[in-house]
């Protein structure tokens, strides 16, 4: 065994010299032959003759012996091979557009299998995690609401369908005394949270029961990587002392590296692994009062155990809570679901679309590979006709056919893998900033197997067909002068117009699906954002409450902040406000009476709430449209005072004045003092950007109702950027220890928001572009080819009289024929799939009619375009030239 | 009378289609191991190169089997593949270089065997020939 692969190596790698061993030994063979028989009286000549006829054919024994060492499978296939290159090598063009076309599908495809794979396919980086579900409530207004955490204890002690459950609520957390003060995102989590993901500190410990007590709860939990970067992978971390919000804190566990965060849905978004820091979340106050809502859930079922039981388990406890409390039971339900679909869930369609517009470039350029190999066969008749003459066995003709359009095609995936890898990078960085798990992305194995396979099997279809059709033709036929196969071809044409129209057809509805997300982007760029974001510079503080415990501390620092930022240089107006457009909010439920109006039976007033100073609508931009805006001097103790916005203005008060109305947030006002007055109407601003309409909003003054953790917005006069050092130390100089975090601008914010239809029309508008290429470059070929053929026929027709322009109209009017019934059929494939993309879209039907009309004219002229070169080389024919041909 | 040992190949001198395996007339067809037999026992005496080996089973059997160099030298590769038998480059009688064969070990061993089964094979089928 042993010596035959020995044996078979030499042969395969000492190959010119085991041919040289082998010749010498016959030729000597040849010669003692020779010598024998003149020995035996005959002269020389005579002598090599009968030993050249008893040796047979030398290539053969050689052939034999090649058998015999058994490699001849493999030297066969490297000849192919070699043979392959080189008539690569011959065909430039050819090659290199086939080779091109595979590439740029396969690597167009190839990037976008990653993201699908990265972020749809894989697995959450928890155990098990198709058993990990979210709750949230829900009920016809709120689709999905935070938890209550006295509820959330009673889930917990009371289900029977869930393993384990944890809730989890957002709480940043300021670094000091450890370098640069610094804002960490963190979450306060109940005990068993990580149990719940099925995730392990790599050192010390998570948080127990205890630790949910009030009073206790001093201890965090810390990622890896602030454990490397801050504290420089100190082994002695766990029990170390650290400052956060200014309070001292005990560490006592590390998390390791890849621990993600499974996506939250209320406050601000973290994501994959940004959380540095957790700490407990301690239950305290009245355990009757189940107002408030700001916790989420998440929970793991127990074996056997489907989502619907959950369910119902969940909303049987919801009834016995309600029951007991009743109160806000009414009308709410217990919403679970799989924590894989709230994590990606939003992005599947537009990244299915994606994957229908990638798998049609693929499909068009299988095509347009179908197509051109189709072409190079028949143009090789004459060649293989001849080798098969020459008695070259079928199988192995064929097998080298087969052998040139794997190599193409091999090579062209291998490139597509190239740029596979390149794109996948480039798709990353320009993806929506909040897009989830996009660090999952990357090439992976299951992509390079689809790259593998897909390249594979276009070499092996799309060139066996052709070569299975080329190494039947009769030698005769194909040897025979003038003929290019004439039946054969004409069976041939008629498949590769078909395969022409299906590509112009297929490249219609790729272009009207980029028309389409062109105008939605277009549209949600246009749209008035009811604020101005040019200009603008924003940051986020959170004030520790230990240092900042009265309202009056927090008053006082504001008032001092942004005063002291409006005498910066450059600076216009500087405000602080509880958050910036198009970032997110908070809600305020039936918590309010408006004087003189009852809500609708069963309904509640409810609106947006923020907190601003007087300088944050003007720094914002946001118009005042009556009455004023705060002043310092609505401060505590002076009457309540609030700014509403014009949506709540409509709701509420339709046609009337509405600057004096009052409104309280007492459940029952008596005094002046539960009344607020409405002193300011504010211009609309929508949640996002593709919202229908604004909410109704209301604003405190930021100096009469205080929150510690605020927005701050500078306008500046001139480049913002130049103003973020200015507030850093205009913070520090207050208060040195407060970290000022997120600093961006605001237009960075405004566009972050319009990223998502960004990406989607950059990425269909690519394919759509690709897809016209293609789809060109297949008409290109098919006309170029049957002009090729009718050589002789325009010859003669330009001997008959015929002129150029004639010549030119014909094979334009032979071109429409591919392209007119291909963009019909593309329209209607276009409407019929219209519903697919109606999500994605905005402000557009999905039957547009601009976009199918400059689709339609824009296909034709692309096409027209493609023929017009053979169509000229078709009106140039020298009726000598091809009748010499002939 | 001579019977050319014809097993894979013939000389394509006479028809334009590539066939095989059609002996011309006159000719024994014998199964490959049996060639394999007769080679390994005629490198027995000591190593011998390739036309050597064919003149001397020519010799031996009395001028009945009479190897073309069609058979002969792919049957020898195969051999060597098998490691029955190993080369060496040498000099020949008239000082030219040639390939020499040379028994090995597991060759000696493949050739008892081989023998054993032969004989076995002639004796079984001589008394099918004489008694059914």
């Amino acid at each position: 065994m042993l010596n035959d692969f020995r044996y078979r190596m030499r042969a395969l790698l000492k190959h010119k010299r085991v041919e040289d061993e082998l010749d010498e030994e016959l030729r000597f063979h040849f010669d003692q032959q020779v010598a024998k028989y003149m020995r035996s009286g005959m002269k020389e000549e005579e002598a090599k003759r009968t030993a050249r006829i008893a040796f047979g054919g030398h290539e053969q024994v050689k052939e034999d012996c090649r058998e015999a060492r058994g490699t001849s499978f493999i030297e066969l296939t490297l000849d192919d091979a070699k043979y392959a290159l080189r008539q690569i090598w011959a065909n430039p063009t050819f090659s290199l557009v086939l080779i091109a076309t595979l590439a740029l599908s396969i690597g167009a495809n190839s990037a976008i299998f990653s993201v699908i794979d990265g972020v749809l396919l894989k697995r959450l980086p928890y155990a098990q995690p198709e058993r990990l579900v979210r709750i949230f409530l829900h009920n016809s207004a709120y689709p999905k609401f935070p938890l209550n955490p006295w509820d959330f204890l009673d889930f917990r002690a009371r289900n029977r369908s869930f393993e384990s459950m944890a809730a989890f609520t957002r709480n940043d957390m300021q670094l000091s005394n450890e370098g640069e003060p610094v804002r960490l995102n963190g979450f306060r989590v109940t005990s068993g949270y990580f149990r719940v993901l099925g995730l392990h500190p790599q050192m010390g410990r998570e948080f127990d029961f205890q630790a949910e007590l009030p009073g206790n709860g001093q201890e965090v939990v810390i990622s890896d990587r602030l454990w490397r970067t801050r504290f420089g992978g100190d082994r002695n971390i766990v029990g170390r002392k650290v400052t956060l919000n200014m309070q001292p804190f005990t560490i006592v566990g590390v998390m390791p590296p890849g621990t993600e965060h499974p996506g939250n849905d209320y406050h601000a978004l973290a994501y994959g692994e940004d959380v540095d820091v957790w700490r407990p979340f301690t239950f305290q106050g009245n355990s009757n009062q189940r107002g408030s809502h700001f916790i989420e859930g998440i929970a793991r079922l127990k074996p056997g155990v489907s989502i619907e039981q959950a369910r119902g388990d969940m909303n049987a406890m919801m009834r016995q809570i309600a029951k007991q409390y009743s109160n806000d039971g009414e009308g709410w339900s217990v919403l679970v679901v799989p924590l894989s679909s709230e994590v990606v869930g939003s992005t599947r369609p537009m990244l299915l679309v994606l994957f229908g517009a990638v798998g049609i470039v693929l499909l068009i350029a299988c095509a347009n590979a179908a197509n051109l190999l189709l072409a190079r066969a028949s143009a090789r008749q004459r060649e293989i006709a001849v080798r098969l003459a020459m008695g070259a066995p079928r199988l192995r003709v064929l097998r080298q056919l087969l052998t040139e359009s794997l190599v193409i095609s091999i090579v062209g995936g291998a490139l597509g893998l190239a740029l596979a890898y390149g794109g996948v990078r480039a798709l990353v960085m320009l993806l929506p900033a909040d897009f989830p798990r996009a660090h999952d992305i990357h090439v992976s194995g299951p992509v390079l197997a689809f790259t593998l396979v897909v390249s594979l099997l276009t070499g092996i279809v799309f060139g066996l067909a052709p070569a299975l059709q080329a190494s039947r033709t009769d030698p005769k036929q194909g040897l025979q002068q003038g003929s290019r196969g004439a039946t054969a071809s004409r069976r041939q044409n008629r498949l590769r117009s078909a395969l022409v129209v299906a590509e112009v057809s297929l490249a219609c509805v790729l272009l009207i699906g980029a028309g389409l997300m062109l105008r939605t982007f277009l549209n949600l760029l246009h749209l008035d954002p009811g604020f101005r974001e040019d200009h603008v510079l924003t940051a986020t503080l959170s004030l520790p409450l230990a240092r900042y415990q009265s309202g009056a501390q927090t008053v006082q620092f504001y008032k001092r902040l942004t005063a002291d930022l409006e005498q910066l240089p450059g600076v216009q107006s500087a405000g602080a406000g509880s958050d910036l457009p198009w970032t997110g909010y908070d809600e305020n439920l039936g918590g309010f009476t408006i004087e003189g109006k009852k809500p609708a039976p069963g309904a509640e007033f409810h609106a947006r709430y923020h907190r601003a100073t007087p300088g944050f609508f003007d720094a914002m931009g946001i118009p005042l449209l009556e009455g004023r805006s705060f002043t310092e001097g609505d401060k505590y103790g002076a009457p309540s005072v609030l700014i509403i916005n014009h949506a709540m203005a409509a709701r509420y008060w339709p046609g009337e004045d509405v600057i004096g109305k009052r409104i309280s947030f007492d459940d029952n006002p008596k005094k002046d003092e539960d009344w607020t007055t409405v002193i300011g109407v504010v211009g609309d601003v929508k949640d996002q950007p593709e919202s229908v309409s604004a909410a109704p909003a209301f604003w405190w003054s930021e100096y009469q109702v205080s929150n510690t953790d605020m927005s701050i917005a500078i306008r500046t006069k001139s480049d913002p950027r130049q103003a973020a050092d200015a507030l850093r130390s205009t913070v520090h100089q207050i208060d040195p220890e407060l970290a000022v975090a997120d600093v961006k601008l605001m237009d960075q914010v405004a566009g972050a928001s319009l990223s998502t239809p960004r990406f989607t029309f950059v990425l269909v508008g690519l394919f759509a572009a690709l897809a016209v290429l293609l789809a060109g470059i297949g008409a290109y070929g098919v006309i170029a080819y049957t002009v090729t053929q009718r050589t002789s026929e325009f010859g003669l027709r330009v001997a008959l009289g015929a002129q150029r322009r004639d010549l030119l109209r014909m094979v334009l009017v032979q071109a429409a024929r591919l392209v007119i019934p291909g963009t019909l059929l593309g329209l209607v494939l276009a409407l019929s799939l219209g519903r697919v993309v109606q999500t994605l879209i905005y402000g557009v039907g999905a039957a547009d009619p601009l976009v199918f009309a400059s689709v339609v004219l824009l296909v034709p002229a692309v096409a027209l375009l493609a023929a017009w070169i053979p169509a000229r080389r078709a009106a140039r024919s020298d009726p000598m030239e091809a009748l010499r041909n002939e | 009378m001579r019977f050319p040992l014809a097993l894979l190949q013939q000389p394509r001198l006479y028809s334009c289609r590539s066939e095989r395996g059609t002996p011309l007339t006159g000719s024994i067809d014998l199964p490959q191991g049996t060639l394999d037999l007769i080679l390994l026992r005629t490198l027995l005496p000591g190593p011998q190169h390739g036309w050597a080996i064919s003149e001397r089973v020519q010799q031996v059997s009395s001028e009945v089997l009479s190897i073309q160099q069609g058979s002969l030298y792919p049957a020898l590769h195969r051999l060597e593949r098998r490691g029955w038998i190993k080369a060496k480059w040498g000099t020949s009688d008239n000082n030219r270089r040639a390939k020499y064969y040379e028994l090995t070990r597991v060759g000696r061993q493949q050739l008892d065997r081989e023998t054993e089964a032969w004989r076995k094979l002639a004796i079984a089928v001589e008394q099918v020939l004489e008694g059914a």
